[in-house]
């Protein structure tokens, strides 16, 4: 299959691997720092308005408000990068909250109880907090609480859902409640911060946010080669503006550059394992964020995540050269329907079609312990695509945000035997699926 | 099968979510899906995973053993073991008829005509596939059938903080008028009623107690809290005052009234307006001069216990004794929540 035919790679653990990362990788940091810099300013500017929002919120409308988005779901990311996280989760425990609570939410209860700073995920109070449930209920029931506690104003966005089978004339219907919802959303901030709509900005802003999200989806497109230019150890980090700044010209910098890269790369037949590249993956959930060397542990054998449903579902195609009503039509279809909730009827077709489209070996599932929503319906998912595509599926159990959860002996051994069936299929044995 | 033969509506909700009504008004028995707390989650849990709570796995077993009995299911949205269970259920539990009933979160006007609109899309569905006709009219009757039913129920639940009526009896009443046709349910409580008022009075050496947290669906919790030396004289649970505690109106289009009342009913922690419920609670506090509260949150209830600090905080700070228990779904002695509660009763 791949174009390269390496063999299999000699299982030393101690072997030292090395990924190639693109050369302006290290340009992230300039998006970065002008997110947490501008953040920073609009929370100490007393006529400059802050936000704190989730994924699967449409931040243009923010940006169209004149409203600066501050991500706890991000600053809790920051703290696991940071060996942070577990200190804040049981910090929040030892205030109440369950041990079985999504880690995100317990990090930043911890992290705003601790008045952690910003480089150990600490955020500021915002001016407003605004969330929706379309992800998960953890997403609005974490932002009440923290509004109730913090004593600032709240609008949920209620996303009815779309099960499997649900018909196109009953989500017409669910859309029109967004709309209606987006007006009270926007007499909510009118009253709180005295922002109004600016239909230009946010017409800007969707226009600049499409961009980003093209050069992503572009970015995606390159993947596809064998061997991949690019692989999930990197795109779990250069994802970030396209989470907290869509919209933003210094994000869209970025992803040209790593884009041009990404060109050249391919143009050379190279890869981020030249040479050894050997099974490719799709990785299902969100990575361990306090544990990132997993990525490379998998490069050890040669392989390398090249699609993941995470990072490509900050990239829907967004309304562009629209009228108003049609684009808030629009962005509400966008907000009920993210990959990362598809239902699970669309989930199978959606995975199905990746697997053939990246020439995918193995698929890897994250059951988290924090994520209910996500890891609901892959046991049907895994038996679809074993049986449909002949393809070994592992599911490890584990969690985003909290090490307590990561035990390195067990994943280890689950890995190997993945690896082991994915090389019994690519010499033509049966594959079989692991529990 | 049902005394009467009615055919059966089996739901799944989370709370107090789906409108039965409609259900009765075509002319079927709604049958609330509830689970076994004494059989094994085993079925359920090769679809489901193990972290998911053990109730939702419970009324999924529940309903791949027993939808052969039902002329169909609806699930109606709660939290996200509604929302997301309901795609795993419609690949493995056989059924002729299965609908998803959108609820909405909030309770604002946009909201209420949400409701109205999933509310015809329901009575769209049942008339289309089973061939029958739901008219406003019998609708309106269904809607007054369950106020006759809230009403009774209203009258026997005033009867804990006076009579010696177990926990045990208060569920079991609580469960019929979910799971019976409501014809044969009014007459159970009214049966219940007559029973228990020629009962002794309170007893001198039981505490009164609201309680409060995840839905109690199995009588053996219930005899865990009396054995502890504790009566449940309110409640905010779901097979409890939430199902009761409003009426519906009967003035007016009863499609509107069903709407409202659904989005008026004392707030689950499934549903925005956590002041609101706390509202309930302290009003239900108030009124019946109680002292103590018994929170108690299901293994793996994410709802409740996001909710569980900031209402027991808030409940602490106005004076009131609170004690806070995660517990197991299980029908055997509790230990740990024996000993927590054999703690609080001390404390006095
Ligand atoms: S990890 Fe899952 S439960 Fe937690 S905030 Fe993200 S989507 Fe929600
Ligand atoms: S017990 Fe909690 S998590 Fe389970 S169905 Fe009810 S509200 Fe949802």
């Amino acid at each position: 299959m791949n174009a390269e035919q390496p063999t299999p790679p000699a299982m030393d653990p101690n072997a030292p691997v090395r990924v190639e990362t693109l050369p302006h990788a290290g340009d992230l940091r300039w998006p970065m720092t002008w997110y947490f810099l501008t953040g920073k300013l609009y929370s100490l500017l007393p006529w400059k308005k802050t936000a704190w929002t989730c994924a699967g919120f449409p931040i243009e409308l923010l940006l169209g408000l004149d409203i600066f988005p501050l991500h706890p779901e991000n600053m809790a990311t920051v703290a696991a990068a940071q060996k942070q996280s577990r200190r804040l989760i049981e910090h929040a425990e030892s205030m109440g909250y369950s041990r079985d609570l999504c880690s995100y939410c317990k990090t930043n209860i911890g992290a705003v109880d601790t008045g952690a700073p910003l480089k150990h995920g600490g955020i500021a109070r915002p001016d407003i907090i605004t969330c929706t449930n379309t992800i998960c209920d953890t997403h609005w029931k974490w932002f009440q609480i923290q509004a109730e506690k913090l004593d600032v104003p709240l609008f949920v966005f209620d996303c009815p859902k779309i099960v499997s089978g649900t018909d196109d004339r009953t989500i017409e219907g669910y859309i029109t409640y967004m709309v209606e919802q987006f007006f009270d959303f926007f007499d909510f901030v009118k009253k709180h911060t005295g922002k109004k709509p600016d239909i230009d900005r946010m017409i800007k802003a969707a226009e600049q946010s499409e961009r980003l999200s093209a050069l992503w989806r572009e970015i995606y497109e390159y993947r596809k080669h064998v061997p991949s230019p690019y692989g999930m150890a990197e795109t779990s980090a250069s994802f970030f503006p396209l989470v907290v700044m869509p919209g933003v010209r210094s994000g869209i910098r970025f992803f040209e550059k790593i884009l041009g890269d990404i060109k050249q790369r391919a143009d050379q037949g190279k890869g981020t394992l030249t040479g050894r590249e050997r099974y490719r993956l799709m990785f299902e959930g969100i990575p361990f964020w306090y544990r990132m060397r997993f990525m490379y542990d998998l490069a050890r054998y040669g392989a390398v995540v090249v699609y993941e449903p995470y990072t490509f579902s900050f990239a829907p195609s967004k309304p562009v050269n629209l009228g108003y009503m049609e684009t808030l039509r629009q962005v509400a279809r966008t907000m009920m329907d993210v990959p990362y909730s598809y239902n699970l009827e669309k989930r199978i077709a959606y995975f199905k079609q990746a697997i053939s489209d990246y020439r995918i070996d193995g698929v890897i599932l994250h059951e988290n312990l924090s994520c209910r929503p996500s890891s609901t319906g892959m046991i049907d998912l895994k038996n679809a695509l074993q049986q449909e595509c002949d393809i070994p599926v592992l599911i490890i159990q584990c969690d985003m945000n909290d090490p307590r959860a990561f035990s390195e002996a067990q994943i280890n051994t689950r890995i190997e035997g993945f690896v082991e069936l994915m090389e019994r299929r690519k010499t033509h044995s049966p594959s079989v699926g692991l529990d | 099968m049902e005394k009467n033969h009615m055919e059966t509506i089996a739901y799944f909700d989370a709370s107090h979510d789906m409108p039965e009504e409609v259900i009765a008004a075509a002319g079927f028995a709604p049958y609330k899906i509830l689970g076994d707390v004494r059989a094994s989650n085993d079925p359920a849990d090769r679809y489901l995973p193990a972290f998911f709570c053990p109730a939702a796995r419970s009324i999924m077993t529940e309903a791949l053993a027993r939808s052969g009995q039902w002329a169909g299911i609806v699930v109606a949205q709660g939290c996200n073991a509604t929302n997301r269970h309901y795609d795993v259920w419609k690949r493995h539990v056989p059924t002729p008829f299965l609908h998803w009933f959108n609820t909405p979160l909030k309770d604002d006007d946009a909201a209420v005509r949400f409701m109205k609109s999933e509310l015809w899309r329901l009575m769209d569905a049942i008339q289309r596939h089973f061939d029958v006709l739901v008219t406003g009219e019998m609708l309106a009757r269904a809607n007054q059938e369950s106020n006759r039913l809230k009403e009774r129920l209203r009258v026997f639940a005033g009867l804990r903080a006076e009579k010696d009526m177990t926990n045990r009896e208060y569920l079991s009443v609580m469960i019929k008028s979910m799971t019976l046709p409501k014809a044969e349910a009014i007459r159970e409580i009214d049966a219940a009623i007559d029973t228990i008022s020629n009962r002794g009075p309170f007893p001198g050496d039981k505490v009164k107690v609201l309680l409060t947290g995840s839905d109690v669906t199995y009588p053996e919790l219930m005899d865990q809290i009396d054995e502890a030396g504790f009566r449940v004289v309110r409640d905010d649970l779901s097979l409890g005052e939430r199902y009761f505690a409003n009426r519906i109106s009967e003035s007016g289009d009863p499609v509107e009234c069903l709407a409202r009342y659904y989005l008026s009913i004392p707030k689950p922690a499934t549903k925005v307006g956590l002041r609101q419920r706390l509202a309930y609670l302290e009003g239900a506090l108030a009124q019946s001069g109680i002292k103590a509260v018994i929170s108690q949150n299901l293994k793996f209830c994410e709802p409740y216990a996001y909710d569980a600090v900031l209402v027991n905080n808030a409940l602490k700070s106005r004076g009131y004794r609170v004690l806070h228990v995660e517990r197991e779904y299980t029908a055997a002695p509790d230990n740990p929540l024996a000993t927590r509660l054999a703690a609080f009763a001390e404390m006095g």
